[in-house]
């Protein structure tokens, strides 16, 4: 009826706006959304590569220093990787294949941080009250007074 | 650094949902409530609210413009905002904040424009000009307001109440399930979350009009109806009354089964937010509001009309503070407490200043006021006496602004 | 409805036709306009993401973690501070240490246990103490990705849930979401973060970087799809715990000797 002239303008005008929207967002989507499920398909392949490989593992170390690696095969320490008390390999050989000085804490800390009396470690773990163990004050380099860190004795 | 007791998870100690978030179900309640009240004109034809329907209507808009505010500020990537929408994931109920908020504003935007159709096409005559354009525009060029448009608009704006008021408690509604859905999280967890939150906006939004209603009748110098202001504390009162039931059955229900979260959810309410839930919420902004509309509901007929006034105001006042403290005791602390439920961090304390500090919630309270102040000068709130389609009697004298115009010989 | 008096037969025929004629060619209009922009088709065999050698329909990764052989050094939680870059403050991966007694029991974790633990003293007489280490779970039924608005958190079919950290618009829903503190926003990109089971190196044939310096070997690696995998033969034949397993999150992070304290 001609009286309802304004309630077809203001459809109409609702149907043009949602149809903007509507194309709008089909321009926006990214291309491989939806390709594996409800997310951005592409970014599998970035997760791959999203940064360096920074550990090498402790094999990764014997290549260059073959007598450190051996004599820590050798010894109690044949399960604790070189990237724990050194830096990773990653940042001693750089990407553009420089070679870098790593920084090494040769200070008690480094060593009390497991071998230090902790009522939580299990009781087979070889670990000792420091002020008991060590003859004089705990500070410094003590540990390496007595205790080689790539062969310690048992 | 915050304070830790007992043991929370190393990354549990950061509160990522702040006052923003706190801020936004404030706001969307407002939204929801005040459409409640505009429908119990509109759809279900209770006279009693005509005096504040339009100004309820308004208030909704108002609120709504501002409502997906708090949310972009308190984005980590606030350009991505959109992406919402562009593609969202419907396991996700924030998903849905896109498909409601648009489909709400696209019904109350119709309503809006049926109710205030006349009024567009009267001041399209009457002004010349950019004004006119405006006006023009805004009225889609048609200028019938015959008797049979006017019927048709009427049954529109039915249609459009009934649909919107479905729809505003949805847009409200939803962000209740977005807390109650989460079972990682104890203190948010039940199914009672998105009815508390509805009620709770339904207490906010009448609140918020008794406030409104006493300050625009004095702006526009009318008188305040004694009926309306009635009818609106005995809803208010009813409203007040379940939500605070549900919160706190939610609480014995809780107490009661002892379940494993239970230990630190009691030392929560009773240390980290002691203040802001068993002071405010409870006594300040529950039992006393309480009081004071029972005393304004029973009491009715021995009241006098500025008593009447001010109990309903200060119940509405208190109330708002409640449901802000409920919507703080829920958001913050929910985050309060680590999911280890061993470990519970000192109070979240909000910056001042930044793009979620204290100051921003400020402005986006005030942004609508000011807003529907805009909305006055545009449409003007309540319609001019004698251009109601209904037959009934013209209203008070006219504001100012309005008589010098629509006097035409 | 008004009367329809002469002058107006068929009028409201004509604008009920009018109207549907117009709404049928809009919603007609929309959905197709949104069907031809839309480029999200999905081909019926979609390609190997990444196009290399690594093909994810061979491997369903888990990890195991034995709490008997964790010595609390921390040198998990530093390494994948170093592979990943993860910022001060918040962990990927992180160590518990829980001291236990009849009557009461103390959980702690200085700086995620990344510089090693003290000795602690409690207030009660404790029977027996152990450390937890704890990583995102890669739950199956993950409630995380459930909630991510935007689908910037997903799960690949290798088993590794992930974040898209160029979709993610930093709601933190998914922190929230997740039970068991595994997630964080970086501070710097303002997106979700979490351990990614170092997604770059599995994907190489290497194992995460804490699986590959842990002293003791309490942390493992493992392929469920792998014939004769050590991971895998433990969580088929030996009995293992998860982590609130009343959740029903399907967490593919398994415990052997998982005291009942630890949540």
């Amino acid at each position: 009826m001609e009286h309802g002239k304004h309630v077809f303008r203001i459809v109409i005008l609702v149907a043009v706006i949602l149809a903007v929207v509507l194309l709008a967002r089909g321009f926006l989507v990214p291309k491989t959304y939806g390709l594996y499920g409800r997310y951005r398909g592409a970014n599998v392949a970035q997760q791959m590569d999203a940064r360096p490989v920074l550990h090498g593992g402790a094999a990764a170390c014997g290549e260059c220093h073959s007598d450190q690696a051996t004599k820590r095969a050798a010894g109690s320490h044949r399960t604790v990787s070189c990237e724990i008390c050194h830096a990773p390999l990653g940042a001693h050989i750089l990407a553009d294949g420089a070679v870098v000085k790593p920084p090494i804490d040769r200070s008690f800390t480094l060593c009390a941080r497991c071998h230090r009396k902790v009522a939580a470690r299990p009781a087979k773990f070889p670990q000792v009250d420091l002020d008991q163990h060590v003859n004089g004050p705990v500070e410094g380099k003590v540990c390496l007074e007595c205790h080689d860190p790539h062969s310690p004795k048992p | 650094m915050p304070e830790i007791t007992g043991f929370s998870f190393p990354n549990d100690i950061h509160v990522t949902w702040s006052l923003m978030i706190v801020m936004y179900p404030y706001i969307t309640g407002f939204v929801a409530g005040s459409f409640i009240v505009t429908s119990l004109y509109h759809l279900f034809d209770r006279q009693e609210f005509k005096p504040v329907a339009r100004l309820a209507m308004a208030t909704s808009f108002a609120f709504l413009l501002v409502a997906s505010l708090p949310l972009q500020l308190h984005l980590g990537q606030p350009q991505r905002g959109p992406f919402v929408i562009i593609t969202p994931n419907f396991t996700s109920a924030m998903a849905g904040f896109g498909i409601l908020y648009s489909f709400y504003m696209l019904v109350l935007v119709l309503e809006l424009w049926f109710v205030w159709r006349q009024e567009i096409i009267e001041r399209a005559r009457r002004s010349r000009g950019m004004k006119r354009a405006l006006y023009a525009a805004l009225a889609l060029g048609t200028y019938d307001t015959s008797a049979e448009a006017i019927e048709i608009d009427h049954k529109a704006i039915k249609i459009l109440a009934g649909i919107g008021l479905p729809a505003a408690c949805m847009l409200h509604g939803y962000v209740g399930f977005i807390f109650g859905a989460i079972k990682a999280n104890p203190w948010w967890s039940t199914p009672l979350m998105p009815v508390i939150f509805l009620l709770s906006a339904a207490v906010s939004g009448i609140a918020l009009l008794i406030l409104l209603y006493q300050v625009y009748a004095k702006l526009d110098r009318r008188p305040v109806v004694a009926t309306c202001v009635q009818a609106l504390a005995s809803w208010l009162w009813f409203f007040l009354i379940l939500t605070i039931t549900l919160e706190e059955l939610e609480l014995i229900v809780m107490a009661y089964e002892k379940s494993e979260s239970w230990l630190i959810i009691s030392e929560l309410l009773t240390t980290r937010l002691s203040f802001s839930y068993v002071t405010m919420q409870m006594i300040v902004g529950g039992l006393i509001p309480l009081i004071l509309l029972a005393v304004v509901v029973l009491m009715n007929r021995y009241l006098h009309e500025k008593v009447r006034n001010t109990l309903a105001t200060v119940a509405a006042f208190l109330t708002l503070i409640q449901v802000f403290s409920m919507r703080w005791n829920i958001v913050i602390g929910g985050q309060l407490l680590s999911k280890s439920l061993r470990g519970l961090r000192s109070p979240y304390e909000p910056e001042i200043f930044g793009r979620e500090g204290v100051l921003m919630a400020i402005a986006l309270f005030v942004a609508p006021f000011v807003i529907l102040w805009v909305f006055d000068r545009v449409l003007g709130i309540e319609e001019p006496p004698g251009a109601d389609g209904h037959g009934n009697p013209p209203a008070a004298p006219p504001p100012v602004e309005a008589t010098a115009a629509s006097h035409v010989p | 409805m008004s009367d329809c008096h002469d002058g107006c037969n068929g009028s409201r025929r004509e604008f009920l036709s009018g109207t549907l004629k117009l709404a049928g060619g809009a919603v007609v209009t929309v959905i197709g306009a949104s069907a031809l922009a839309s480029s999200s088709s999905s081909p019926t065999r979609a390609p190997r993401p990444g196009g290399g050698e690594y093909d994810w329909d061979e491997h369903l990764w888990a990890y195991l973690v034995d709490t008997t052989k964790c010595i609390g050094c921390g040198s998990c939680a530093r390494a994948c501070k170093a592979e990943n870059d993860v910022p001060e403050g918040f962990f990927r991966t992180w160590i518990e240490r829980y001291v236990v007694g009849t009557e009461d029991s103390h959980v702690d974790s200085p700086n995620g246990g990344m510089d090693g633990f003290p000795p602690v003293q409690v207030g009660f007489v404790a029977n027996k103490s152990f450390f937890v280490p704890k990583i995102c779970n890669h739950c199956r039924a993950t409630p995380c990705t459930q909630v991510c608005p935007v689908g910037a958190s997903y799960r690949t079919k290798d088993g590794a849930v992930l974040v898209d950290a160029e979709s993610c618009i930093g709601c933190g829903y998914c922190v929230q979401a997740c039970p068991y503190g595994s997630r964080f926003i970086h501070p710097a990109t303002h997106t979700a973060s979490k351990c990614t089971w170092c997604y770059h190196r599995i994907t190489k044939g290497l194992k995460p970087a804490c699986v590959t310096v842990c002293p003791t070997q309490a942390r493992q690696f493992g392929d469920l799809k792998k014939d004769g995998d050590p991971v895998r033969a433990v969580v088929e034949h030996d009995r293992v715990q998860i982590l609130q397993g009343h959740l029903l999150t399907e967490p593919q992070c398994y415990y052997t000797h998982l005291d009942k304290e630890v949540r």
